[in-house]
């Protein structure tokens, strides 16, 4: 797997030195910065570096999960714990014993469960559901966040003991616009990669007025939103006639503004679709294509009509269609209004 | 003639930092500056035969004390070392956890961390 940390500006300089230097401690490691700069490379590059590395690395989004399932899937279970409990199931931080605990997005833990993580850090040991004993754990605990934790620990959502505990050592990761000459670098990096990566397909390097954009734009998606925006240029050949809709001004809504769907549904469905599920010898562009544009259009129309409580006519005007074309598209994208709005109309 | 001590100061405050070298300094020590725990850290690495005591901040950016403290008993156990903080009980927690052998508030009067530096070398001189 690939960890090398791409990057000449000061902040990704700071940041190499400082894994030179405790990459072999074991101490605790809290890795914060905008959702897209790339935390989880600096991670994966800490424990490469460390003298853990070929140890089970176990990684736990703790976004993802409600907070009854976050609970036994770190601590585990015990036989007869819950209705469903058939059989003991190790935690997680049992897996990553000798090991490295990744702890994603940690800023959005509850406050209960912080503090049974708090306890693990701080005795070394725990009890998985429903087990009276005690599971003793050396694990090294590196977590990430995009939130200022330390806001939300002045705000009462995030616990001070668990901050402090959590972040013996801190890695700041700053959004690609506050170093923008690490820009050519990834550029040159990403270019190569998906060069290598797609060399069964005919793919297209950005000319000398692409980079110029690319080089010049303030990248609000970050590290991942440049990632996107290459794939997009070298597989699907979009250049001059894509590039200025795939940038969006320095004013446009940031990711996290409600207005900022489109740019937040393209890059999702970059992630999904190229380099992960597609299956390069039936790769069709024109389904690809397709595909995109058909769930991009779903999105935006679906988040307008929310915004104008299902009024069909102000959509019209906003998405600059007509009547009956956007009844044509409710109908054939499957968008599905909220209950209490009737849906007989199309 | 009288030995003199060096000492490592690590503060990411820069006025506390001066004050502190210029204080010490006064006082007869030798005294090396380090503006965060990740310099403190390569200085602490750096230095031929070690440094006789640490004074360091706890909360500060890249390593913060505990780190420093947690690396620094690690290699050198018998260098003493003075945690100094502003911010309440969790920091002051860890860094005694972390074998720190004094935790000063701050603000401290600075004759108090003269003795207390000079408590622990003579401590440590004698053991």
């Amino acid at each position: 797997m690939r960890t090398e940390i791409i990057g000449v500006s000061q902040n990704i300089e700071r940041i190499k030195e400082l894994i030179n230097q405790v990459a072999d401690t074991g101490l605790n490691t809290l890795v914060s910065g905008e959702t897209g700069v790339g935390k989880e490379l600096v991670v994966q590059n800490l424990y490469a570096r460390s003298n853990r590395q070929g140890r089970p690395f176990v990684k736990v989004n703790c976004a993802a999960l409600p907070d009854g399932l976050l609970e036994s899937e770190l601590f585990g279970y015990e036989q007869g714990a819950f209705t469903g409990a058939q059989r003991r199931r190790r935690g997680k931080f049992e897996l990553a014993h000798s090991g490295v605990l990744f702890l994603d997005e940690i800023g959005d833990m509850s406050l209960p469960l912080q503090s049974k993580v708090l306890h693990v850090l701080q005795g070394g040991h725990f009890s998985p559901l429903g087990s009276e004993k005690d599971v003793r754990t050396d694990t090294w605990v590196v977590a990430a966040t995009n939130h200022d934790l330390e806001t939300e620990m002045k705000n009462g959502k995030f616990r001070g003991d668990l901050y402090y505990r959590l972040s013996t050592i801190k890695i700041h990761v700053a959004p690609l616009r506050e170093r923008p000459e690490d820009i050519p670098y990834l550029i040159d990096f990403y270019v190569k990669e998906y060069s290598q990566l797609f060399k069964d397909k005919k793919v297209k390097k950005p000319d000398n007025e692409v980079m110029k954009k690319l080089l010049s734009y303030h990248w609000p998606g970050n590290v991942r939103e440049l990632q996107n925006v290459l794939k997009r240029i070298m597989i699907l050949g979009e250049f001059e006639e894509g590039i200025d809709e795939m940038l969006q001004p320095a004013d446009a809504p940031r990711p996290g503004d409600p207005l900022a769907i489109a740019p937040m549904v393209h890059s999702e469905l970059m992630d999904y679709d190229i380099g992960n599920n597609i299956d390069l010898k039936t790769l069709s562009l024109k389904k690809i294509r397709k595909k995109v544009l058909d769930r991009v259009e779903k999105e935006v129309i679906a988040y307008v009509l929310n915004k104008t409580g299902w009024n069909r006519s102000k959509a019209t005007k906003i998405l600059n269609i007509s009547y009956k074309t956007l009844l044509y598209k409710i109908k054939d994208l499957g968008i599905e209004p909220p209950e209490g709005v009737l849906s007989d109309e199309y | 003639m009288e030995r003199t001590y060096k000492l490592l100061v690590i503060d990411d405050s820069q006025e506390i930092l001066v004050a502190l070298d210029k204080y010490l300094q006064k006082k007869k020590f030798n005294v090396t500056t380090a503006a965060d725990g990740l310099e403190g850290l390569k200085i602490l690495k750096a230095e031929e035969g070690g440094f006789d005591l640490v004074i360091t901040d706890l909360v500060m950016p890249f390593v913060s004390g505990v780190g420093v403290i947690s690396i620094l008993k690690k290699e050198f156990p018998n260098t003493p070392v003075v945690a100094i903080t502003g911010y309440g009980e969790h920091p002051e927690a860890l860094a005694l956890e972390a074998n720190a052998d004094v935790v000063m508030e701050k603000p401290f009067d600075l004759d108090d961390l003269e003795r207390q530096v000079n408590d622990l070398l003579a401590r440590a001189a004698g053991s």
